[in-house]
């Protein structure tokens, strides 16, 4: 486990930071402006992976296991939530023949 | 002591008891029964009276019920207060309102609900000896409420006539704004005092310097008071249209005994007006302009009714005249005998009433001298006692609160001359247009039955002999009541005429001289007549104008009741249908048009969802770096 | 435990009928014994009330913040436990002769309401009062959203929205004059009195509070929701809500406002007396043009309320036992107004006073009834509304004689509407029209009511003596104060 953390630890924090900010702006771009439901679904994990990036970073940074057992947390938030998002893909894939997500603004009201 | 406050207890008991068996049964009861219970019941009354009167020497004794209201410092009894006055008081009454009963199972005897009648006029004697033996203000309101409630059921006993409706309510409702006076002066009186019971009161009130404003302000609330109850100026247009009701009612009620409540109240509260002479002048011109008044609107009446409800009305300015000028006994010898003379009047006037199938209009009547013998004769008695004719007994009584009058101020004696003139000329118009000349009706005239001319006979006689019960001493007398009422009521004892006997005479001659020109001109203009006077718009101006009553019901019509009732109708249509309801309604109705316009974010696009949350989560980051 | 069984016999007794739901007669016979018994229950809790307050059951509710479920009662709290205890049988017994709906349900939803009415005035904790004064609402929702008459729907709704509004209002001043108590805040009415407040919290407080109870009398300008919702509602609802709901105003305005902002009530006491008492005149007078009979018994009872509201303002002894000893009284008052304007309602087939007139011939006992009835709502001495009116116009002089002139005109106005209504009812020509005079089961209504009227009337003291030494105690607190 030591040199786990040692490694992470040889790139300096600051790069962690900017690569995770990176990530979640690229999955939040993703997520606001692309139609395929599919990407979205794709673009919200990269969103929730970004974060797990820096929190087991800070957790190695820090010496506090805290950050990494929440991302076990969010893996399993994730999982559910891919769950969920595939099913309606499905559903929607049935019902409209196509991915577009504003199919979906039917639903409003 | 057991012996009387098991008497005084009984007085009030008999009329209670005889409403409530009466009533209840009234189903079952006819004319006689029913009559006969309620007449019995009252005369009971009376003879418990006479021997309370009879066993009393000028004591106040305190009958003690229950405590009726008691609050914090406030402690109302129920009790009752046996003195000379409200001895004097429920002896007449007794005895008036027993004649008056007895008469009206003659009177009323065809009418389907008689025993309701009864009942009623049961309740009304049982709540005018609450008004007199109450031995505080409040036990006394208990019965200056309960006769307006009676009033006004009795006025409106005719119930299928929206007039006599109408005039129920008037009365009541104009009793009603006295009584407001009536109640501010009794909180007045609970908050100087700290207690309501009169003894106290008027002890703690006779140590208090003259005029100071806290008793003039209690006399005048208090005189608001009397003048709904006794008709006086300004609230005196519901007496003559309280005639609606039947005649005994009249003669019992808006003749002999709830219209002098107030001059009751007067006399028992006589030691707050003798400290209020600023209050005394305002009572004896309010006094003397309502027995003018009154006198005025007599003379041009032609209901027979209204004859002798003007008339009234003039009486009782000349009782609170001599309240005004502090001769208190004289008033309640005038009370008296106007007691006597003016039932009378009124039972005579029901008897030709009776005998003319319910005519009222006295030019349709004429010539009934011979064939209502009994009523013509006593009807007589009581025309010369009323215009004061000496000795009978309304010339004893006048005389006397003409001659106070006299010695505080000369006008006022004056213009009560010329009411008392004024009086003889209405007075004897009504007697020449009724009995004297020819029948000018179609009816078949004639004498009413036993039971109703008994008792015209026994006022008659009252009437005539009753100055003896105060005679001056001028004549030998010794003042009697006044020597009676002296125990009771602080202020008859200061009352005493300062005048010369020689004065005295002569104003006593000339206002009696005056009276008999005044019949003698009466009788050259109605004596013999057999057409009438023409409709009032054919009068010149100020004659028209006194025939319709001064205007003072059109007056109130356009200044109280109009302005009221579009008040009424107008905070209704505007003030709750377009105010207060559409702002409720518009608070609804704005807070549903804001969600209305908040529902359009929820426009069902995805990405505008993560937008909103985006940006929720940077304000949320911003604001948590801004505040730190 | 006796205390308690005023609120589980109505819910025990409601639960059942919803279960069962057995047929009208035996639903009503079932409510009217489980109302008789708490009836029975609160008298018994007066003749054996010693003059002190009692705490009669106290249990942890949520320990963590001390707050306890306790209830008990003093004097002011009695006097509203024999009102509701009194006139429930009579409200229950109204659905003899004017049913409404389904038997079952309704009896339900009044004793659910009882049950509720019953807490509020034994809860002795701030957050107990305040779920109970909520829940009471629901069951009258209920009942006048199914069995209203015109618009009810929308009607039934503003008026759940507007005395809605009332209770967060009061429920955000409980929270945040709990949040002021020492820790634990336990919400209890004797911490709350105990709270001190500056005299600017007071100053705004007082209103939040007073909102609540403004809206439930209804007090002039919160009143909006009254006239048509006692208009249109079931006779057995307009009860409920006239005779006992507005009477939580008065005992809140005496539990909370007297005691948790005194400073506040002090500064605000004129105004308050101001709008009540223009309020209880604008009533009076609309009320003497109504055309609809229940409408213009409800425009009377708001004129009645402005005064009481006015009188216990005055902040002595007389204006507050008179306003006290009204409530009683005044709530007898509505029960015999709505119901003998059902009586007609059921006779005529409306409440339009225009249909009725000319019936006195027809309804001679009916017509005894009503003008017995009509001399309380005038206040005649010897009936129970004399003491109460007299005593709070003694409240009213001893603090302003002219604000005593204002509110001694109420007895005019009162009277001029009253005696028009009855002539409106009953008098004038013969109208030809087939309708029944009061019958058995009608005097059995009235007559025990009448008979109220009267005793209460002669023996005022009976209502007087619960007050007397709780009223004393506030006006010793008032007295510390300045």
């Amino acid at each position: 486990m030591e040199n786990v953390i040692t490694a992470i630890r040889v790139v300096p924090l600051g790069h962690y930071f900017f690569l995770c900010f990176l990530l979640f702006a690229i999955g939040m771009a993703g997520a606001l402006l692309r139609r395929n439901i599919l990407i979205v679904i794709m673009c919200l994990e990269l969103m929730l992976n970004s974060v797990n990036l820096l929190l087991v970073a800070l957790s190695a940074f820090l010496g506090d296991t805290g950050g990494q057992v929440f991302v076990f947390f969010i893996m399993l938030v994730a999982a559910a939530e891919v769950t969920v998002g595939l099913a309606i893909l499905v559903q929607l894939k049935r019902n409209t023949d196509g991915v577009d997500i504003n199919q979906l603004n039917r639903l409003k009201w | 002591m057991v012996r009387t406050d098991l008497l005084a207890m009984l007085v009030p008991a008999m009329p209670l008891l005889g409403t409530l068996i009466i009533g209840f049964g009234r189903r079952k009861f006819t004319a006689n029964t029913a009559g006969g219970l309620a007449t019995v019941l009252v005369a009971l009354s009376f003879v418990l009276t006479l021997v309370l009167f009879l066993g009393h020497h000028g004591e106040r004794h305190i009958v003690h019920l229950f405590n009726w209201i008691t609050v914090g410092e406030m402690q109302i009894p129920f009790t009752f207060q046996i003195d000379a006055l409200s001895l004097w008081m429920m002896l007449f009454i007794t005895g008036v309102a027993a004649l008056i009963h007895g008469y009206s199972i003659g009177y009323m005897h065809d009418d389907p609900r008689v025993a309701t009648f009864f009942a009623q006029l049961n309740l009304f004697t049982f709540a005018m000896l609450l008004l007199v033996m109450g031995s505080n203000f409040l036990v006394t309101f208990i019965g200056w409420e309960g006769v307006g409630l009676c009033s006004y059921l009795l006025i409106g006993f005719w119930y299928k006539t929206p007039e006599f409706n109408y005039a129920g309510r008037k009365a009541f409702v104009m009793n009603r704004i006295g009584d407001v006076g009536m109640v501010l002066a009794m909180a007045l009186l609970f908050l100087q005092f700290g207690t309501l019971n009169y003894a106290p009161v008027m002890d703690k009130a006779g140590l208090m310097a003259p005029n100071n404003p806290v008793v003039i302000t209690a006399t005048l609330l208090l005189f608001l008071g009397a003048t709904g109850k006794s008709a006086q100026i300004p609230l005196l247009t519901w007496l003559p249209d309280a005639m609606a009701g039947p005649t005994p009612v009249s003669a019992l009620i808006h003749a002999a005994t709830m219209v002098t409540a107030g001059v009751f109240l007067v006399v028992r509260s006589s030691v707050l007006y003798e400290l209020a002479p600023y209050t005394q002048q305002i009572v004896l011109w309010v006094g003397v302009a309502t027995a003018l008044f009154g006198a005025t609107v007599g003379l041009f009446q032609n209901d027979i009714k209204k004859v002798l409800a003007y008339s009234t009305v003039s009486q009782l300015g000349y009782m609170f005249a001599a309240m005004g000028v502090g001769a208190y006994s004289a008033g309640m010898f005038h009370v008296t005998t106007h007691a006597f003379f003016k039932a009378l009047l009124f039972l005579g006037a029901g008897s030709v009433i009776h005998a003319l199938g319910g005519e009222q209009d006295i030019r349709k009547m004429g010539g009934l001298k011979n064939t209502t013998r009994t009523t013509y004769v006593t009807f007589l008695v009581a025309t010369l006692a009323i215009a004061g004719i000496p000795p009978l007994s309304g010339f004893f009584s006048k005389d006397s609160i003409m001659a106070h009058a006299f010695q505080e101020s000369p006008l006022a004696y004056a213009l009560l001359v010329f009411a008392a003139m004024l009086t003889a000329l209405y007075m004897f118009r009504l007697l020449f247009l009724t009995f004297f000349g020819t029948y000018r009706g179609k009816a078949h005239p004639h004498e009413s039955p036993r039971v109703m001319t008994v008792p015209l006979v026994v006022l008659a006689v009252l009437s005539a002999v009753g100055g003896v019960l105060n005679i001056p001493h001028i004549f030998g007398g010794n003042e009697w009541l006044k020597h009676h009422l002296i125990t009771a009521a602080d202020g008859v004892a200061n009352e005493d005429l300062a005048l010369s006997a020689a004065t005295e005479y002569g104003l006593m001659a000339l206002s009696t001289i005056l009276v008999v020109l005044t019949i003698w001109y009466a009788w050259t203009l109605y004596g013999k007549k057999t057409t009438l006077d023409g409709e009032p718009a054919d009068m010149p101006f100020l004659k028209r104008l006194i025939a319709k009553r001064w205007m003072l019901d059109e007056l109130y019509a356009y200044l109280f009741e109009r302005p009221f009732s579009w008040l009424s109708r107008h905070l209704f249509t505007l003030g709750e249908a377009k105010v207060a309801v559409p702002v409720t309604v518009g608070t609804g109705e704005a807070a549903q048009g804001f969600g209305e316009w908040l529902r359009k974010l929820q426009n069902g696009n995805t990405s505008f969802y993560l937008f909103g949350m985006m940006l929720g989560m940077v304000l949320l980051l911003l604001i948590t770096l801004l505040s730190a | 435990m006796a205390l308690l069984a005023l609120v589980l016999i109505p819910l025990i007794a409601a639960s059942l009928l919803l279960a069962m739901r057995p047929a009208a007669a035996t639903a009503r016979g079932l409510a009217l014994v489980s109302t008789l018994l708490t009836l029975a229950v609160v008298l018994w809790l007066w003749y054996t009330w010693a003059g002190t307050a009692v705490t009669a059951y106290s249990l942890d509710w949520v320990p963590a913040w001390g707050m306890r479920f306790t209830i008990g009662y003093g004097g002011i709290g009695l006097l509203m436990l024999v009102l509701t205890g009194v006139l429930f049988p009579f409200i229950i017994g109204t659905g003899y002769k004017q049913p409404v709906g389904d038997a079952a349900l309704v009896n339900a939803l009044l004793l659910y309401s009882q049950a509720a009415l019953f807490g509020v005035f034994m809860a002795q904790n701030a957050f107990l009062f305040y779920i109970f004064f909520e829940l009471s609402l629901i069951p009258i929702f209920f009942l006048l959203l199914r069995w209203g008459g015109e618009h009810k729907r929308a009607i039934t709704i503003r008026f759940f929205l507007y005395t809605l509004l009332g209770g967060l209002a009061l429920l955000f001043s409980i929270a945040y004059a709990t949040l002021q108590t020492p820790a634990p805040h336990s919400a209890d009415f004797s911490a709350l009195a105990a709270l001190q407040l500056p005299a600017a919290t007071q100053q705004w407080l007082f209103w939040t509070l007073f909102l609540a109870f403004a809206i439930k009398m209804p007090i002039f300008p919160f009143h909006s929701w009254q006239p048509e919702t006692y208009t249109m509602a079931p006779t057995q609802g307009t009860m409920v809500l006239s005779a006992i709901m507005g009477k939580m105003g008065i005992y809140g305005i005496v539990v909370f406002l007297f005691t948790i902002v005194p400073i506040g009530t002090a500064y605000w006491q004129h105004l308050v007396i101001g709008l009540s008492l223009f309020g209880a005149v604008y009533a009076a007078v609309i009320a003497f043009r109504q055309d609809d009979f229940k409408r213009l018994v409800a425009y009377s009872s708001m004129s009645h309320l402005g005064l009481m509201c006015a009188a216990l303002f005055t902040w002595n002894a007389y204006g507050i036992s008179g306003g006290l000893y009204q409530t009683f009284a005044h709530g007898v008052l509505m029960v015999c107004l709505f119901y003998i304007a059902g009586m007609m309602e059921q006779r005529v087939g409306g409440n339009d006073l225009a249909r009725m007139g000319g019936l006195k011939t027809r309804m001679p006992r009916f017509a005894l009834l009503f003008m017995l009835i009509v001399g309380n709502a005038i206040s005649m001495p010897l009936t129970q509304s004399f003491p109460g009116e007299w005593l709070m116009f003694n409240g009213l002089w001893q603090l302003n004689p002219w604000i005593a002139l204002a509110g001694v005109v109420l007895i005019v106005l009162g009277a001029i509407y009253m005696l028009y209504v009855y002539q409106r009812v009953l008098l004038g020509p013969d109208r030809d029209v087939a309708v029944a005079d009061a019958d058995g089961e009608e005097h059995f209504m009235l007559v025990p009511l009448i008979a109220i009227i009267f005793l209460v009337g002669l023996f005022p003291n009976l209502v007087l003596q619960l007050v007397d030494a709780p009223v004393q105690q506030l006006l010793n607190t008032f007295t510390s104060l300045h």
